[in-house]
């Protein structure tokens, strides 16, 4: 009886949780490595998660933008984020993967090293970014403190790449 | 008669598409009759049916929207507030013009007895008349009801007649009535089309003689018109009278039979198709190629028959469709310039003018949604340039032109657009004439005329409610017409270019991006990477040696037969990383534009293909010299270039960079063994070792992986002259990785060398068959290994 009763305090507890969180008001995420830091997107930024497959390359671009590919007859932007981030650039492996996000309607992917988790963290346990980080093109929403102690640099999408950075202007 | 059919049915449904809009639109304007955008389109959706329908000469139904149109036009410029009241009649008279829609759908003429549209014309007209105050004179006039011996002639109607009192009337005036009485019955829903007036007419004159004779008999004679129509009516049905009916039966039963073969289908559903089948191909690929795996393996096993049939029918049929779907949205523009011939025929007779209509490149195919879009501003441009261009037969005769203009209607690829060019041999337009007119009616300011170029003054012609016409015709005129235009050009990402000489003419250019259309177009390899160049623009394709090229001042040039034309290097276009070594022959695209020729050194031509371009998306769209991305067979993305942008591109680089000096940049000459580094692929540290040895005394680099992913990623890092490679090796096997090296056209002529104890035929063959250029089998002796080392380096 009394295994009974804890299946039926569980089931309070779970019902009283999400309560708990909306007041929390919690951000979801995931999160990646991109060379030695680990950064997260909003959840539902993000379209899909797919291994890396084979890419074409465009000329006149910065050398963030690899190039093109083939998503299911779409042709979308492949961005890497080694190269956006300054850091030393890496070799493809068994833990690389393209994530495709929407930016301003327009799907594209971006290169990461591995994935880490989904994160669930409460709105408070994010602070601004500090102002010692080189937050160029204001890309950086904020840092988030994780339960286990990592810190996470929390992207903001829409401002990861700019269509007048990749495309010089015409005549 | 078919053309008509297929005319009416467009109509139709665009009629009823743009009705049922409008019925939205209007309720939404009730609640924000200050949004002059809204207004704005609900006015043209007026404005269009109107023309749609005098076209098809559909009278009761343009009469109608002409009202209505009037309406809002003074709405729209602010004469006129739209009150609930009068919004009642509005979607009064949007009901009305439904009913006949269906009516005409069902019958194929707009006569629809049950749709009396009287008494809606008359509040339409009362509407306007309301502010009639604030109008100039001329329009007072146009509009007033007219009153004859205090008689309001809209007032008179064959019902009432009795109740007049016509005995004060003079003879003129009298006329008037009867006029208004003849014309009343014409348009009274009882009666049918054309063969009253004609009756009606003969009516007309026989009272006229009579009532100069006697005066007083007027109430008679009117009941005599009315008698003698009842009578002459049935007997005047003569046999023209019925073969006309049968027409329309012939008529109705056609639209019937099309309704059933033809369906509209959202585009969006066939982009999905589109890229379902996309995933299709992919996936049949992948089959063929686990076809090949298995054959090799399982060979005389008889399952293969069976599955070889399988596949290629799937092959077959998975190609099938993904043209015919393809095809599905492509249309030959010809449909939409098809209509043009009768309009302008029409239109010039019925303005008394001369034109001539040339068509061209009817064939020029485009995608659906652009060929429904594109129709209705055709129509607006070529009736302006029929109204405004052309003159009329004696001015042009005055001013020497041919008394016939001619309008040319002209469709080709430029690059990733389509133009559509309307150009006519009129009048043309004063830029002056334009600034001015754009500043009386407060368009621009005089500052702003001042600064204004000649083509900037011709895009005036666009700016709401801008119309040059001194007066208002049925044909053109209330400034609507270039303001659709524009915005429909702009919805398809087009842009319109306007240029004209007074007295020599105007040319519209329309430029639409193809979103989705399939061309021709020649594969080539610029180094590694693969493009798409349009065909259409492809003029030939040659091969030269290096001498070939000529130095004239500095700049590269091919001589080929008479012509000198310069040179440039695909490469250096591109700025593509030069990795391979130029061989003997050289290939040559020569890409033609107008009159320009140019030739583009690249490296290997792959082939011809059809191609279905697709956008780079928002971020990358623009990028120069390229105009999209087609996705091949394989599922890998290629490159289409844009010739227009590449031919200025390439202008640059040849001025910059002389093709000779661009292919020497490529590698430095190899010379001694210590030049060159070749690869041991080997797990076994022994087999390495061995190897090691034997090419240490050749005095080559050598560089050792333990497996064929490492073997790659050192491959991508270093300069390797040639690989020796196991076969058996853990994560990626020697076949595999010869496969994958094979796949980079920069290794296509590296020096595989398996190195391996398998030694059956079979083996071999797969061996051969991945790319590996021999087969060693181990053991062998330390010389036969230097050997083949050397023959492959050519030391």
């Amino acid at each position: 009886m009394g295994g009974l009763n804890d299946i039926i305090k569980k089931q309070q507890e779970a019902l009283n949780k999400p309560e708990e969180d909306k007041i929390e008001e919690v951000e979801q995420l995931v999160g990646f490595i991109v060379g030695e830091e680990e950064f997260a997107v909003p959840i539902l930024s993000i379209q899909e998660i797919i291994k890396p497959i084979e890419w074409t390359r465009v000329p006149f671009v910065p050398d963030y933008v690899l190039g093109v590919f083939n998503l299911r007859g779409n042709v979308l932007p492949l961005i890497d984020l080694r190269k956006k981030f300054h850091a030393p650039s890496a070799e493809i492996d068994e833990n690389t993967r393209f994530i495709v996000m929407k930016i301003k309607g327009e799907d594209v992917a971006f290169v990461i090293d591995k994935l880490t988790s989904a994160i669930r963290i409460p709105k408070k346990n994010i602070l601004p970014p500090p102002e010692t980080y080189s937050n160029e093109d204001d890309i950086i929403a904020g840092v988030g403190r994780l339960d286990d102690g990592r810190i996470i640099t929390i992207l903001k999408v829409d401002n990861l790449i700019k269509r007048e950075e990749i495309v010089p202007d015409r005549d | 008669m078919d053309d008509l059919q297929e005319l009416l049915e467009d109509f139709l449904v665009e009629a009823f598409e743009m009705i049922e809009e409008m019925d939205q639109d209007l309720v939404e304007l009730e609640n924000n009759p200050d949004d002059l955008e809204l207004l704005n389109k609900i006015f043209r959706v007026a404005h269009t049916i109107k023309g749609s329908g005098s076209f098809l000469n559909f009278d009761k139904l343009t009469h109608l929207t002409h009202h209505m149109e009037a309406v809002l036009d003074k709405a729209r410029k602010g004469e006129l507030k739209i009150t609930p009241e009068i919004m009642d009649v509005i979607l009064e008279s949007v009901d009305a013009m439904k009913a006949i829609l269906e009516y005409i759908r069902d019958h194929g003429d707009d006569s629809s007895p049950d749709v009396d549209i009287e008494p809606i014309v008359k509040k339409l007209d009362a509407i306007v008349n309301g502010n009639q105050q604030s109008q100039t004179q001329k329009e007072e006039k146009k509009e007033a009801p007219k009153t004859v011996g205090g008689i309001n002639l809209d007032e008179i109607n064959p019902d009432n007649l009795d109740e007049l009192d016509l005995s004060s009337l003079s003879p003129e005036e009298l006329d008037q009535v009867l006029e208004k009485l003849v014309e009343d019955m014409n348009t009274s829903p009882e009666e049918e089309g054309i063969e009253e007036v004609e009756i009606v007419e003969e009516n007309k004159e026989d009272t006229g003689e009579k009532k100069e004779e006697n005066k007083e008999d007027k109430k008679e004679e009117n009941k005599e018109i009315e008698k003698k129509e009842s009578e002459t009516l049935p007997s005047k049905k003569t046999s023209t009278e019925v073969t006309k009916e049968e027409q329309k039966k012939d008529l109705q039963k056609k639209i019937i039979s099309t309704k059933e073969q033809t369906i509209r289908v959202d585009v969006k559903r066939l982009d999905q198709l589109m890229n379902l089948i996309g995933e299709l191909v992919l996936a049949k690929n992948r089959l063929i190629k686990i076809y090949n795996d298995v054959e090799e393996r399982y060979e005389g096993e008889k399952f293969l028959e069976e599955l070889n049939q399988v596949v290629s029918s799937i092959s077959i049929v998975t190609t099938d469709l993904q043209i015919a779907v393809m095809k599905t949205r492509m249309l030959p523009i010809g449909k939409v310039f098809n209509k043009f011939p009768r309009l302008v025929r029409d239109l010039s007779r019925e303005l008394g003018k001369k034109v001539r209509l040339i068509i061209e490149g009817e064939d020029t195919e485009l995608d659906k949604s652009i060929i429904e879009e594109i129709g209705d501003p055709l129509v607006h441009m070529i009736r302006n340039a029929i109204d405004h261009g052309i003159e009329p037969p004696e001015e042009r005769r005055k001013l020497g032109k041919p008394e016939e203009g001619t309008i040319w209607l002209r469709a080709y690829n430029e690059g990733n657009m389509i133009v559509i060019e309307i150009k006519d041999d009129g009048r043309g337009m004063d830029p002056e004439k334009l600034k001015k007119k754009a500043i009386e009616k407060g368009i621009i300011t005089p500052q702003e005329a001042e600064n204004m170029s000649d083509k900037e003054a011709f895009m005036l012609i666009f700016k709401p409610g801008f119309s040059t016409a001194d007066k208002v015709t049925s044909v053109s005129g209330r400034g609507v017409g270039m303001d659709v235009v524009k915005t429909n050009i702009e919805k398809l990402n087009g842009i319109i270019e306007v240029d004209s000489v007074p007295g020599k003419g105007t040319t519209f250019k329309l430029k639409i991006p193809l979103t989705l259309a399939i061309i021709q177009a020649l594969l080539v390899a610029s180094q590694e990477d693969l493009f798409a160049v349009p065909l259409s623009n492809v003029i030939e394709t040659v091969r030269i040696v290096e001498e070939d090229i000529y130095t004239i001042e500095g700049r590269s040039v091919l001589k080929l037969r008479d012509e000198v034309l310069p040179l440039v290097n695909m490469a250096d276009i591109f700025n593509i990383e030069k990795v391979l070594m130029p061989e003997k022959y050289l290939y040559v695209v020569i890409l033609g534009l107008g009159a320009t020729k140019i030739g583009l050194i690249v490296d290997r031509f792959i082939g011809q293909e059809e191609i279905v371009i697709k956008s780079l998306g928002e971020f990358l769209k623009g990028l120069p010299g390229i105009a999209g991305a087609t996705i091949r067979g394989d599922g890998r993305v290629t490159l289409i270039v844009d010739v227009a942008s590449l031919m200025k591109l390439a202008k640059e680089t040849h001025n910059k960079k002389l093709v000779t000096d661009s292919l020497k940049e490529v590698k430095k000459k190899k010379e001694k063994p210590s030049d060159y580094t070749v690869m041991i692929v080997d797990d076994s540290p022994m087999d390495r070792k061995i190897m090691r040895q034997a090419l240490e005394e050749l005095g080559v680099n050598i560089i050792e992986a333990k497996d064929g992913l490492e073997a790659l990623n050192l491959l991508k890092q270093n300069d390797i002259d040639a690989m020796l490679i196991d076969i058996e090796m853990p994560r990626m096997d020697g076949y595999t990785l010869a496969q994958e090296i094979r796949k980079y056209n920069k290794y296509r002529k590296l020096p595989l060398i398996a190195v391996t104890s398998r030694a059956t035929k079979a083996d071999r063959v797969r061996g051969v068959e991945v790319g590996m250029n021999e087969y060693i089998t181990k053991p062998y002796t330390k010389e036969y290994l230097q050997n083949v080392i050397r023959r492959n380096l050519k030391l």
